[in-house]
C-alpha cells in the first residue's frame, strides 16, 4: 500500500488527485492537504471581476467531493518538510496546520510514500509598497474574493461616471517580475467592454502598464503567430486591440510603490514616474511560500528542495539569454535529492525566464516571470501522476512520462468582453509554450500553424465552454477523464 | 480611439452564423494543439 499526498487542491493538486484516485486500487491512499475549502475555476476570475458572474459559479467545496470519491482531505496548510522523517519518524512527513475545523490550529506530521507539491505560487502583494488588495483603490483577480471585491469598486466607479465623474482606470502588472500578464490582458478588454455596456466608456481613461517591454510579450518573449493568412507578431495583434478600444500603454515600467490613487514606478530608462488612477487592478508578483525542509538531523536542507518555488529536474546553471535553452526546462517535475517529491503546475522553480531579461539604467530588473497556466499546470500535473502510478505498479523508479514546456502547446482563449452576441475573445495557441529556436530558427523559436491568433465571438463561447467543460471534469461527473488537461 | 479593424473585418468578427463555425473549427484546431501530445527534450532520436 502507497500514501500519495498532495500539497495544494487548485488546477495541478485537483487534476493529479483526481487521476491518482481513478488509476490507483483503492488500497492506496490519496490525501489532498490544501488550507482552501473551494475548489475555484481561477480562469472565470476576471468575469467575476466585473459582476458577469458570481463566485458560486466559478467554485465549488472540496470536501464532499473527496468524500465521495474516497480522497482523504484536510484543510490543513503545509509548514515544513522532512523528506527523510526525523529522530522519531521513520518515513518522510510534511508538517501541517489545520486552518478550520475542530483542529483548527493543531499541527499533524502528514506521513507520505510520494509527495507532489501543488501549492503554486504565493501572491507576493508585500513585494511592493502600499499593494494590497481593497487599498489605496488596487484590486485584483488572482482569486474570487478578490476578484468579486474588484467588481464592487468597479461598479462604484460606473455609478459615479453615469452622475458625470471623470475616471482613470490603470490595469496590468504591479511589480517590475510579475508574470500573469493574460489574466490582466483580459481584465482590461472585459473592463472597456463593459464601461460601454454601461454607456460610459467616454468617460473614462484606461491605462496598460505593464513589465512587458513589448505588448503582446505576455512573460513568453512575445510570438509570432499565423493570423488568418498573414504572419502576426503578437505585439502588433495587441497594439491593434488596443488602439481599436482607446487603451493607452505604458511598457518597461516596474511598479515599486502605491499611494492613494498613485502608482508609482521606474522606467527601463531610469526614470520614476507616477501614474494617477481612480480604480486599479495590478497583478502582484509570485513568490514560494517560504517552506522550510530539515533533514533526519533536523539540519536545514531547505536549499535541497527549494530554490524559492521547487527544485527539480531542470537545469539550473546561471547562464546569459543567448544560452537559455530548452532543454534548461524540466521534464518530469521530480526534486533531484528526493525522488519521490515531485512539483507540477506553477510550484517548481522554473530554470530562468522565458522573455529576455532587462535591466532599468538603475540596475533594476523589469522583466516578466514566466508564465504557467491552467494547461500546463494540468498536463504536467497528469504526467507526474501516471509516473507515480508507474513507480507504484511496477516498483521501480523509471519515469515514461515526460512533458517540457519546451515540448508542449498551451491555449490562450483570453476573454475580451462578456455576451452571448456582444461578446469577443482573442484566442492565442502557442507550440511550444518556451520558445525552440534551434528547432524554429526562422519563426521565432516557434512553429506557424499550431501557434495562431485569432479574434472574434466564437473566442467568448470557446472561453464560456472551457468554462463549463473543466468545472465539469473537475466535479469528477461520468467520463470526466475524456476531457483533455 | 484609433479604427484598425474595418467594419468588415467586425462584421465577420461578430456574425453569429459565421462565428459558430469558427467555433467548431477553433474546438478542433486548439484540441489538436493542446491534446497533440508532449514530450522531453533531452533525448534526441
Amino acid at each position: 500500500m502507497s500514501r500519495i499526498v498532495i500539497l495544494g487542491a487548485g488546477i495541478a493538486g485537483h487534476v493529479a488527485a483526481s487521476h491518482l484516485r481513478r488509476k490507483l486500487p483503492k488500497e492506496h491512499e490519496v490525501v489532498v492537504v490544501s488550507p482552501n475549502s473551494n475548489y475555484q475555476w481561477i480562469p472565470s476570475n476576471i468575469w467575476v471581476g466585473i459582476g458577469r458572474m458570481k463566485p458560486k459559479d466559478i467554485l465549488f467545496p472540496l470536501a464532499p467531493l473527496y468524500a465521495k470519491k474516497h480522497i482523504d482531505y484536510k484543510q490543513a496548510k503545509a509548514i515544513s518538510f522532512y523528506p527523510e522523517g526525523d529522530a522519531e519518524e521513520v518515513k518522510p512527513y510534511v508538517l501541517a496546520e489545520y486552518v478550520a475545523g475542530a483542529n483548527k490550529g493543531t499541527t499533524e506530521k502528514v506521513m507520505y510514500d510520494y509527495l507532489i507539491n501543488a501549492t503554486g505560487p504565493k501572491l507576493n502583494f508585500e513585494a511592493t509598497e502600499g499593494l494590497s488588495p481593497g487599498k489605496n483603490k488596487t484590486h485584483s483577480v488572482c482569486t474570487y474574493t478578490h476578484a468579486d471585491e474588484a467588481w464592487n469598486a468597479l461598479n462604484d466607479l460606473i455609478q459615479q461616471m453615469k452622475q458625470g465623474k471623470k475616471a482613470k482606470i490603470l490595469i496590468g502588472t504591479g511589480h517590475p517580475k510579475a508574470t500573469c500578464q493574460g489574466a490582466a490582458f483580459e481584465y482590461i478588454l472585459n473592463v472597456e467592454q463593459e464601461l460601454r455596456r454601461h454607456k460610459v466608456r467616454d468617460m473614462a481613461q484606461i491605462t496598460w502598464i505593464s513589465n512587458e517591454y513589448h505588448l503582446g510579450d505576455f512573460g513568453m518573449d512575445g510570438m509570432l503567430m499565423s493570423y488568418g493568412s498573414n504572419i502576426m507578431k503578437s505585439s502588433e495583434m495587441v497594439e491593434m486591440i488596443f488602439e481599436d478600444r482607446g487603451i493607452s500603454w505604458i511598457l518597461g515600467a516596474g511598479v515599486n510603490k502605491i499611494e492613494d490613487g498613485v502608482a508609482q514606478y521606474e522606467t527601463l530608462e531610469g526614470d520614476y514616474k507616477t501614474e494617477s488612477y481612480d480604480f486599479a487592478m495590478l497583478i502582484p508578483s509570485f513568490s514560494g511560500h517560504g517552506f522550510k525542509a530539515y533533514n533526519k538531523g533536523g539540519e536545514d536542507i531547505t536549499n535541497k528542495l527549494f530554490k524559492g518555488f521547487m527544485i527539480v529536474d531542470a537545469d539550473y546553471t546561471p547562464k546569459p539569454y543567448e544560452e537559455w535553452s530548452v532543454q534548461d526546462w524540466p521534464e518530469t517535475y521530480q526534486n533531484p535529492s528526493y525522488p519521490n517529491i515531485f512539483a507540477p503546475g506553477i510550484a517548481f522553480a522554473p530554470p530562468h525566464g522565458i522573455s529576455k531579461p532587462r535591466q532599468s539604467k538603475n540596475g533594476t530588473d523589469i522583466t516578466p516571470a514566466p508564465p504557467r497556466t491552467g494547461m500546463p499546470s494540468g498536463i504536467t500535473a497528469k504526467l507526474v501522476a501516471d509516473n507515480i502510478i508507474e513507480m507504484i505498479k511496477h516498483s521501480n523508479n523509471e519515469l515514461h512520462h515526460k512533458g517540457s514546456m519546451g515540448n508542449m502547446g498551451a491555449a490562450c482563449i483570453a476573454s475580451a468582453g462578456f455576451g452571448m452576441t456582444k461578446g469577443s475573445g482573442v484566442s492565442i495557441t502557442t507550440y511550444p509554450i518556451v520558445p525552440d529556436y534551434n528547432k524554429y530558427p526562422d519563426t521565432q523559436g516557434r512553429k506557424l500553424g499550431k501557434t495562431f491568433g485569432t479574434i472574434g465571438l466564437a473566442g467568448h463561447w470557446l472561453k464560456l465552454a472551457l468554462h463549463h467543460a473543466f468545472i465539469y471534469k473537475a466535479k469528477m461527473k461520468p467520463f470526466w477523464w475524456l476531457i483533455p488537461e | 480611439m484609433t479604427r484598425r479593424i474595418s467594419k468588415y473585418k467586425r462584421f465577420l468578427m461578430m456574425n453569429p452564423i459565421i462565428q459558430f463555425f469558427k467555433f467548431i473549427y477553433l474546438s478542433i484546431k486548439i484540441m489538436i494543439v493542446v491534446a497533440g501530445g508532449h514530450g522531453g527534450t533531452r533525448e534526441i532520436n
